[in-house]
C-alpha cells in the first residue's frame, strides 16, 4: 500500500516507513509535525492508578511502576512481507505431465533410450513461489576491467555512467526454487494476469510466503538491482567482450516494488531408482528446468567409436603412404 | 552562514503531582521532581537554530544490564591500566538521550586513480649450477601495468550520525556507534519519561561540517572498494553534496563516571543504550609499562651473567 512518494527520489513510501528506504529522506509529514507551540509540560500518567509513569528499557515500553500496567507499547514497523498479487495457472496438471514427457523425449542422443517410457512421474505439485517485481530509474556509476584496450596485461580498466530504466524486473524470494530455476522461469510470466486474491487452490498446492522482513527484503532488492545493472552493463555499456571486477553504484529514483506469487509445477520423476526434479512454468509449459540421467553406455560407445575410427584412419595412412 | 549556538535557559515549573517547584536545567528536556520523583518532559517554545527531535532511538538496555556490562569491561582491561582504576567506584550513572543529527545527501564525486593490472612474463636468466657451470634458466614474474582511470561517481549517503551536544563530542559518539536505525521511532515525549534528555547545544552549521567530513571519509573508503584492477593507488576525488537533509534524533547512551582517586577527575565511560557497546579507553600507566620493561631487561642481564659465569 503506497501512501506517499519520497520528495527526493520519488520512490513510493510504504505505510509505517519513517524514512525512505532508497535515499534515507524523511517524509514531510514527520518533519513538519509541530512538537511544541509554546512551553508544554508532560507527565504521563497511568490510566489505572494515576501514578506518573516512565519509559522502561527492559520491556521497551512505557510502564506504570506501581500497578505494572503497560500503557503504550509502540510496535516497531518492520513487518514480514506480504504477497499482494497472485498469477494464475494457465498450464493444468495434464499439460504439465505432457510437457515433461515430451521434454524427456527430446533431450538428445546422450540420454538413455528408454528414458521417456521408463520414467515414472512420482510427484506433481502446484507451487506459488514468492518474488519481488520492481520498476525503477537509476543513474548507474560503474567501473570494470575488460579486454578492450588491453596492453601487456589481459585487462584494462574502464569507467562510466549510464541511465537505466528497469521495468518489471523480477527478484526471487523463493526458498523452494533455486535462483537459477526462478530466473529460468521468470520470462514466461505475464504480469498483467495478476489477481489480488487466489481462487481456490488445490489441496496439494504450496503457497510460499515471504519469510523475510521489510528491512531484509530491501537489502535483497538492492542486491538484485545491482545484479540487473551489472548484466546490462556487460551487454551494452562496457567496451570489450570479457569482463571482471564489475563495480556498480546506483542512484535510484522511483523504485516501486510489488510482492507477487508465481505459479510453477514442481515434479519429481523416477528413473532406475533415482529421483530427478523438474520445474515447469505454470504459465508456459515450454519453459522448464530440470535434471535428467545421462547414458554412460552411449558416451562410452561414442568415445570408443571415435578412437577406432582414428586408428583405422591411421592404419590407412600407413598402408597407402 | 553561521547561526549562533542555540541555548536553552533554565526553566522553573511546578510539579503536576505535588505542586513543588522543579527546575529544568539548561539544555535539558526532562526533569524529575525532587520531592515526589515524578518524571517531567518539557517542550520549550520553538527557537531559531534549535529544531525539535524527529526521531527517538529508545533504550533497550536498563541500568542493571548497563552496569554489569561496564563492570566486566573494566575488569577485562589489560594489566597496564593505571592502578586503582579496576577498584574504582562507578558514580553518577545516567541514561541520557543524546541529541544528534541524522544526515543524508546525494554525493557526487569526480575521481582519478592509477589502476594496476597484473600480467606475467617469462624471464630468462643465467646462473651457475652445482658444478660451477653457467646455465640459462627461466622463471615467471608478475608485473603490474599502471593505467589512468577517471570517472564520475554518484550515490546516496544515508545514516550518518553526528553529535549535536557540546557535552559529548563526535569522536566519543563514534566510539559507541553503530546504532541500529531500523529501530527508529517517531519522537514522542513518553519515550523520554524518567530519563535525561538533552537539547541540541551545537550550532547546526557546525554539525553540518562534521557530517560532511564524516561522509567524505565514508566515500573515500567506498571509492577505494569501487576501483577495478588488481590494485589501485593515487585515488583523488572531488566530492560535492546536494539534497542534504538532517533530522534531529535522540540516541540512547549510558554515561558512567569512574572515580579512581580522590584528587583526580573521574573517567567518563559511554555505553550504547541499544546494543551495549562500550566506548572509551582507560588510561595506561607509564610507570607500570616502564617497570615491566625494566624487569625484562634485568632478567635478560641476569641470564647473561649466569651464562657467563657457568661457561
Amino acid at each position: 500500500m503506497n501512501e506517499a512518494t519520497c520528495s527526493r527520489c520519488e520512490s513510493p513510501l510504504e505505510a509505517g516507513d519513517l524514512r525512505c528506504a532508497v535515499c534515507g529522506n524523511v517524509p514531510e509529514r514527520l518533519v513538519t509535525q509541530v512538537v511544541s507551540e509554546g512551553m508544554e509540560q508532560t507527565v504521563l500518567r497511568c490510566g489505572q492508578c494515576g501514578a506518573a509513569t516512565r519509559y522502561d528499557a527492559r520491556s521497551e515500553s512505557v510502564r506504570c511502576p506501581f500497578c505494572s500496567g503497560e500503557l503504550k507499547s509502540e510496535e516497531l514497523t518492520d513487518p514480514v512481507e506480504q504477497t499482494e498479487a497472485y498469477l494464475p495457472f494457465t498450464v493444468d496438471r495434464e499439460g504439465a505431465r505432457a510437457a515433461l514427457r515430451s521434454w524427456l523425449g527430446n533431450l538428445g542422443f546422450f540420454r538413455p533410450s528408454d528414458l521417456k517410457s521408463a520414467a515414472r512421474i512420482e510427484d506433481l505439485r502446484p507451487l506459488w513461489w514468492a518474488g519481488w517485481v520492481f520498476d525503477a530509474q537509476a543513474l548507474v556509476s560503474w567501473t570494470a576491467d575488460s579486454n578492450a584496450g588491453a596492453g601487456s596485461s589481459d585487462w584494462a580498466p574502464h569507467s562510466g555512467q549510464a541511465d537505466m530504466v528497469f521495468d518489471d524486473v523480477l527478484i526471487s524470494a523463493s526458498r523452494g526454487l533455486t535462483d537459477k530455476e526462478a530466473y529460468t522461469l521468470s520470462p514466461s510470466y505475464s504480469l498483467t494476469t495478476a489477481l489480488p486474491e487466489l481462487e481456490a487452490p488445490s489441496d496439494d498446492a504450496t503457497l510460499e510466503a515471504f519469510d523475510v522482513q521489510r528491512s531484509q527484503a530491501r537489502a535483497r532488492i538492492t542486491d538484485g538491482i545491482r545484479r540487473a545493472a551489472a548484466s546490462r552493463l556487460q551487454e551494452n555499456h562496457i567496451p570489450g567482450s570479457r569482463f571482471r571486477n564489475i563495480h556498480v553504484r546506483a542512484l535510484l529514483t522511483g523504485l516501486d516494488t510489488r510482492r507477487m506469487a508465481f505459479p510453477a509445477w514442481v515434479m519429481a520423476y523416477r528413473y532406475e531408482h533415482k529421483l530427478f526434479r523438474v520445474v515447469i512454468s505454470g504459465q508456459d509449459a515450454r519453459v522448464m528446468m530440470g535434471k535428467a540421467p545421462i547414458s554412460w553406455a552411449k558416451i562410452l560407445m561414442v568415445v570408443a567409436g571415435v578412437i577406432i575410427a582414428g586408428l583405422a584412419l591411421g592404419l590407412l595412412a600407413v598402408l597407402f603412404s | 552562514m553561521t547561526s549562533p549556538a542555540p541555548h536553552s535557559p533554565a526553566l522553573e515549573i511546578s510539579c503536576t503531582t505535588c505542586g513543588a517547584r522543579v527546575v529544568v536545567e539548561e539544555d535539558l528536556r526532562t526533569a524529575e521532581c525532587p520531592y515526589c520523583a515524578s518524571p517531567h518532559v518539557v517542550e520549550r517554545p520553538p527557537q531559531a537554530g534549535r529544531p525539535d527531535p524527529v526521531f527517538v532511538l529508545a533504550f533497550t538496555l536498563d541500568r542493571d544490564a548497563a552496569t554489569s556490562i561496564v563492570k566486566s569491561w573494566i575488569k577485562n582491561r589489560g594489566p597496564f591500566v593505571r592502578s586503582g582504576l579496576k577498584e574504582g567506584v562507578l558514580e553518577r550513572t545516567r541514561g541520557v538521550y543524546l541529541p544528534s543529527y541524522l544526515y543524508g545527501a546525494r554525493a557526487h564525486a569526480n575521481y582519478t586513480a592509477k589502476i594496476g593490472e597484473n600480467y606475467t612474463v617469462t624471464v630468462t636468466y643465467t646462473t651457475t649450477d652445482s658444478k660451477g657451470r653457467s646455465v640459462t634458466r627461466t622463471r615467471t614474474e608478475t608485473r603490474t601495468e599502471w593505467r589512468d582511470l577517471a570517472g564520475r561517481y554518484e550515490r546516496y549517503v544515508t545514516d550518518t550520525l553526528v553529535t549535536a551536544s557540546k557535552g559529548i563530542g563526535n569522536a566519543e559518539l563514534e566510539s559507541v556507534e553503530p546504532f541500529d536505525l531500523r529501530a527508529l521511532r517517531r519522537y514522542s515525549p513518553d519515550l523520554l519519561a524518567g530519563w535525561i534528555a538533552e537539547e541540541p547545544s551545537l550550532a547546526g552549521e557546525e554539525c553540518r561540517r562534521t557530517a560532511q567530513a564524516e561522509m567524505r571519509e565514508d566515500i573515500g573508503v567506498d571509492l577505494a572498494a569501487f576501483m577495478p584492477g588488481d590494485s589501485s593507488t593515487n585515488i583523488r576525488s572531488d566530492v560535492t553534496f546536494s539534497d542534504e537533509v538532517s533530522h534531529l534524533v535522540l540516541l540512547p547512551v549510558w554515561v558512567f563516571a569512574l572515580r579512581f582517586s580522590a584528587d583526580k577527575d573521574p573517567i567518563r565511560i559511554l555505553i550504547n543504550g541499544q546494543n551495549g557497546q562500550v566506548g572509551g579507553r582507560l588510561p595506561t600507566s607509564w610507570a607500570k609499562i616502564g617497570g615491566a620493561i625494566l624487569f625484562i631487561l634485568l632478567a635478560l642481564a641476569a641470564i647473561f651473567v649466569a651464562v657467563g659465569l657457568f661457561s
